[in-house]
């Protein structure tokens, strides 16, 4: 169904004419005695509805299916004529509910039998509904405006249902020419105004109600083109469960609503609470969730049933003893709201309360060769049910490699855990819509950023690492990744670096990786500066956030111990690195967040790169540099290596490992557009619009 | 999406191609030359497409049922045989038997039909089958639409001047647009030789074998994958908008989710994730050709001993019962999961929902799901025993909320019936008979059912005169305070027959 189909738009327009008032000469038995207390008492006379009360209660059950099914637009506008017309509701969302109509329809009340019959009219109605049609809907709107220069894309369609008591058949044809009529000029109106469309198209179903026991004056006619705005159709139909019957249909024809009639019910009884009888129960849904059944040709294998003289089919499935539970990922390419036909009854209730209490129950449909196949599942999330459709049919993927034969398959010691510890950080919740950020990001952005802080250095395996196989480094860790910092967190990142300072000096040992190194690995103080590098990386990819963030690494490189020409180069490095932070603070204040936090970024990346290349040049058995991250200085780097002189063999290969994944990867544009090495960053902010240009990585293909 | 090839072998691919040149081939040689193209492609890039090869003339026959060894596709297609008239009505009923016998109705495939563009004489012939597309029951249905998605590709091994002469141009237009536009029409290109039809089979894997590769990422983690099958582009609704979407090449995980929260979601497709070790093609450092091959086995090993971003997840995801929640393209959204083919292989999946801001109702608007480190208080509990979804829908369903629905009598009934038993357990039931008694009156006033609240009252009333000696005497207070109540608002009256207006207990005190 397209978005704005007929479907979008539905006004009732309800008779409220005094001749609605009649009984409908159904009655309703409502005193049922029983037999103990039948003595003496003269049971109460039956009660008989009006064709209001019958109009009325047959038009809510429609609206609740269509509500319970689709709760949002699909929309009703609830119209109901006497000697003027009265509008119960409006398009708008939060006025679909059959709660709102019900509490509207008591104060209309029922029709007043005395009133002047030659006042009254149902025209009033219909002309109120065209013009409702007109008027846009709040969906209508928002596409429009997403649409923009697209916007007639937005169609404006609707239909009529009216409930009335005609009076023959030229009536009928007289109701249909002017809304026709009427159409025409509220098409004229909408030209001119921007809160009103012209409608494209309207199908009237008309709807003839008269009372058990009398002949119709309105004939039945099948949908027919009154022009090429309008069709038209119309019902006759005897008030009371014959309404009722023809209205579920309706409401099936309409939104393509198809009946599924679950089977096997297990059900404790009322009188014998110890034995169980098997209960169906009947539940309307989209009518896709039957797509299989209707392409295979096995609709009628699958039990389908025709009720009522063929006007309704339904298709049956079998309930199988609940064994599926929540943790079970199922293969599911469909889920429809239901709405039970029956809704109140006993069977419907303990079927939709055992849903809605949390468990789920698989169907099975009844195959001719006797073999079970689940191909549904009833399933409830907050309070809605919806029948799942299971995939039944073979796989087109069945037997893939397994993971374990690809790429990175081979290693063994990932952190699974950590990275379970990290996803569980890294989970999503709902975040209301009028919680507004200041940074103006919407929630998903967030949880991007803050995966973005969380993998700025998040080495993949274990024997990549030092200090994440530390308890000691957790708690910071744990806090340098938050976008700001309390002074109580810096208090505690302080902590943890003094922690490390006096390990380091009782000389505790680390649980520093000894794959790939001969012998017993690196000594204790070698482990130390590893831990300690490794750490500074870490912090420094976040040292640009804050000033907090900043002075937890300075505290690092305080208390850090390093060999002392190290030492000497550091500071050389952190006063430019000074400088440049100075120049740049002065240069960008009026820039937004983000390019701060990407500019710092990067700069922290290019640290890091030169911390790496400083730990491979200085002892051959520090762990290798994440392989994954990109190689910002290259052979730049490398000569002044090779001029030292003799060449360790591990140096000689990883130099040539080195190279090898170098050429892996990418060039970056920025180095390939350098000048002298240099790039300018942020090149776009000088633009005016300064918006940010997307670049797919690879295209297509 | 499984392929099958449906070679014409009638006799007019025996036709042989006139060259300047030495060698001597028939349309058919060209025509097999193409499709060994095709299963080399497949074979190196595509190897999980399932494959089927069908032969037809005026019947058809499965040569080799959907397989991924494509030798065995290759050495049937070197044994084809030549046999009568060329008939695709009856060849495409059987391609539609084939595929539903195997993938049911729902399995997309594609369809590559390779024909000289003869599209056969008389009855049966593709023309013959048009003109009498109108007076058919609906037991000699033509084949197509096929019942599952389907995309027709058709391969002439014959250049479009020459199909245009004859009808054969019209026809095979008419034949995709029986399927629904999907699916395209290739011809070769200046003469038919073996250069023009590797051009023409080189168009068709272009368009429906390219392997789809693109990066997943997870903040600044990061991995090369190629995803299979391929995405396809989705049309959500035309009218609105009638641009089919594409899947981004850089897939960008929001973040994660529990299975149990996720709840069995419906998707629209599912799709292998697996890592690929990064292009190697540019190798400008000029070593020894020996050089190169070690590298190359060494580059394999390597790929498999290297750390990748895909196996950490997939072993986390799998440890963890969750999935990630991965952004394809502008408010376009799927999971990546861990599928268990059996008990020692297992795989990383990634499923795609409906494009749109809001594929599932339980999890609210993607957009609007942010980390969780914003909220003040943990959303799953300090021990995981809670969860913020679902996300529960603004009005409850009708059958979450006691609805009034007298359609059928015996709906009425029970409801009246259950006034009467709280009657006749008042006082102690004066809560549920209150609570009945006001449901009752609700829907009647909004049915406009005024004959049934006089009804109640008068049975109230009995009740009232039935009462045993032994009642308490707030029961016959209570039952005339409802009876009286009803009957008032049976007149309509505003202020008695207020919806929203609830009659409340008569306050009594019997306590002195």
């Amino acid at each position: 169904m397209k978005m704005f189909s007929v479907s979008h738009k539905t006004a009732f327009v309800v008779d409220h004419c005094p001749y609605m008032a009649e009984s409908s000469r159904q009655q309703v038995e409502c005193d049922v005695l029983t037999k103990s207390r039948a003595q003496g008492v003269i049971p109460l006379a039956p009660v008989s509805k009006s064709l209001w009360t019958c109009a009325v209660e047959c038009s809510m059950e429609y609206c609740r299916i269509l509500y319970d099914v689709y709760p949002t637009n699909k929309l009703v506008n609830y119209i109901v004529s006497d000697s003027e017309f009265h509008i119960l509701n409006s398009w708008r969302q939060e006025d679909q509910s059959t709660h709102e109509l019900m509490a509207a329809l008591a104060a209309v009340g029922p029709p007043n039998p005395r009133e002047d019959p030659e006042c009254c009219s149902i025209l009033h109605g219909l002309v109120a509904a065209v013009e409702s049609l007109c008027k846009i809907t709040e969906l209508q709107h928002e596409k429009r405006t997403a649409l923009m220069d697209t916007a007639e894309r937005v169609a404006n369609r609707g239909r009529i249902i009216c409930l009335t008591n005609a009076k023959s058949d030229t009536h009928v044809r007289m109701l249909e020419d002017c809304i026709q009529e009427t159409i025409l000029e509220q098409n004229k109106l909408a030209a001119g105004s921007d809160r009103l469309m012209a409608i494209q198209q309207c199908e009237l179903v008309l709807v003839h109600i008269y009372p058990q026991g009398e002949d119709t004056l309105v004939s039945d006619r099948p949908k027919k083109e009154i022009s090429p705005l309008l069709t038209s159709e119309v019902h006759s139909v005897r008030a009371g469960r014959h309404l009722a019957t023809k209205l579920n249909i309706l409401v099936q024809q309409h939104f393509d609503l198809a009946s599924t009639t679950i089977t096997n019910i297990p059900m404790k009884e009322e009188q014998h609470a110890n034995t169980s009888a098997n209960y169906d129960v009947e539940l309307l849904h989209h009518r896709d969730a039957h797509l299989e059944f209707f392409k295979s040709g096995d609709l009628h294998m699958a039990g389908s049933t025709s009720r009522d003289s063929g006007l309704k089919e339904t298709v049956t499935l079998k309930w199988c003893t609940p064994r599926t539970n929540s943790i079970e990922l199922h293969y599911c390419t469909g889920a429809y709201r239901i709405s039970p036909t029956d809704v109140n009854s006993r069977p419907s209730s303990c079927l939709t309360n055992f849903l809605l209490n949390g468990r789920s129950v698989l169907l099975e449909q009844p195959r001719k060769s006797g073999s079970k196949v689940i191909s549904h599942m009833l399933s409830s999330h907050g309070g809605e049910i919806f029948l799942h459709v299971l995939n039944s049919t073979r796989s087109t993927l069945e037997d893939p490699p397994s993971i374990s034969e690809g790429c990175g398959g081979r290693v063994t010691d990932y952190r699974i855990t950590d990275f379970g510890e990290f996803m569980r950080e890294n989970r999503l919740m709902p975040v209301s819509e009028s919680a507004h950020d200041p940074s103006g990001k919407l929630p998903a952005e967030r949880a991007k950023a803050q995966l973005e802080r969380h993998t700025r250095y998040w080495p993949m395996i274990i024997s990549q690492t030092t200090i994440f196989n530390m308890q000691a480094v957790v708690p910071l860790a744990n806090l340098i990744v938050k976008e700001t910092l309390t002074e109580e967190d810096v208090l505690t990142c302080q902590k943890t670096v003094y922690n490390l300072v006096d390990m380091e000096r009782k000389n505790d040992p680390l649980p520093i990786s000894t794959v790939g190194s001969r012998g017993k690995g690196p000594k204790r103080d070698e482990q130390y500066r590893i831990m300690w590098n490794e750490l500074e990386t870490l912090v420094k990819t976040h040292a640009g956030a804050t000033d907090r963030h900043q002075r937890v690494l300075d505290c690092i490189v305080a208390c850090r111990s390093k060999p002392p020409e190290e030492e000497e180069r550091k500071k050389r490095g952190r006063k430019r690195e000074d400088k440049e932070d100075r120049t740049e603070k002065n240069g960008s204040k009026d820039t937004d967040d983000k390019s701060w936090q990407d500019s710092d970024r990067l700069k922290g990346m290019l640290d890091k790169e030169e911390q790496e290349s400083e730990v491979i040049k200085d002892s051959p058995d520090s762990p290798e540099p994440l392989n994954k991250k990109p190689r910002l200085s290259t052979d730049e780097v490398q000569p002044p290596e090779r001029a030292k002189g003799p060449v360790s063999l591990l140096s000689l290969w990883t130099n040539r490992i080195a190279a090898a994944n170098s050429r892996k990867h990418q060039e970056f544009a920025g180095r390939i557009n350098s000048v002298n090495n240099k790039a300018e960053l942020y090149q776009h902010l000088k633009d005016e619009n300064g918006m940010e240009v997307h670049e797919n990585g690879k295209a297509s293909r | 999406m499984p392929t099958v090839v449906l070679m014409d072998v009638s006799l007019s691919m025996t036709r042989p191609v006139s060259l300047d040149g030495s060698e001597d081939f028939q349309r058919k040689n060209l025509a097999v030359h193409g499709l060994t193209m095709l299963f080399e492609h497949m074979a190196a890039n595509y190897r999980l497409e399932f494959t089927s090869l069908v032969a037809f003339s005026s019947l058809w026959e499965l040569l080799v049922p959907f397989t991924r060894d494509y030798n065995a596709l290759q050495e049937a297609l070197s044994n084809l045989e030549d046999y009568d008239k060329t008939c695709v009505e009856s060849a495409l009923h059987g391609v539609s038997n084939i595929v539903q016998q195997e993938w049911g109705s729902s399995c997309p495939c594609q369809v590559v039909l390779v024909t000289d563009g003869c599209l056969g004489i008389g009855k049966g012939s593709l023309r013959h089958s048009f003109h009498t597309l109108k007076q058919r029951g609906d037991d000699k249905k033509f084949p197509l639409p096929f019942p599952f998605p389907a995309k027709l590709f058709i391969m002439c091994v014959a250049n479009a001047e020459e199909l245009n002469m004859t009808d054969a141009m019209e026809n095979l237009e008419e034949l995709l647009h029986l399927n629904g536009g999907e699916g395209q029409i290739f011809t070769m290109d200046g003469p038919l030789c073996l250069k023009s039809v590797q051009t023409m089979f080189g168009k068709l894997i272009d368009q429906a074998y390219s392997p789809f590769h693109a990066v997943l990422h997870c903040g600044n983690l990061s991995s090369d994958v190629q995803v299979f099958p391929r995405p396809e582009p989705v049309v959500v609704d035309e009218e609105v908008e009638p641009m089919p979407r594409t899947v981004n090449t850089d897939l960008e995980i929001v973040g994660f989710i529990e299975i149990g929260d996720i709840s069995s979601p419906p998707v629209i497709s599912r799709h292998l994730v697996l890592p690929i070790a990064v292009n190697k093609e540019v190798d400008e450092v000029g070593t020894g050709a020996t050089d190169e091959l070690e590298e190359e086995a060494s580059a394999s090993q390597m790929a498999g001993k290297s750390p990748n971003f895909c196996v950490l997840l997939h072993g986390s995801l799998k440890v963890e019962g969750m999935v990630a929640l991965v952004q394809l393209g502008p408010d376009w959204y799927g999971m990546l999961y861990s599928q268990a083919d059996s008990k020692k292989k297992s795989n990383l999946m990634m499923s795609l929902f409906e494009p749109g801001p809001e594929p599932l109702p339980w999890l609210g608007r993607i957009s609007h799901l942010g980390p969780i480190s914003e909220a003040a208080e943990n959303p799953y509990g300090e021990d995981d025993s809670k969860s913020p979804f679902p996300v529960q829908p603004q009005i409850k369903r009708s059958y979450a909320q006691n609805v009034t629905v007298w359609i059928k009598a015996s709906g009425l009934q029970t409801d009246v019936q259950k006034i009467l038993r709280n009657a006749r357990k008042l006082p102690d039931k004066t809560q549920t008979f209150y609570k009945e008694l006001n449901r009752l009156r609700k829907a009647a006033l909004a049915f406009g059912f005024w004959e049934l609240l006089k009804g109640v009252a008068d049975l109230l009333e009995r009740e009232c005169t039935l009462l045993p000696d032994s009642a308490h005497p707030d029961a016959a207070f209570q039952l005339s305070h409802a009876a009286q109540q009803l009957k008032l608002a049976s007149t309509g009256d505003s202020q008695y027959a207020a919806f929203d207006h609830n009659i409340v207990p008569m306050h009594t005190d019997f306590s002195s």
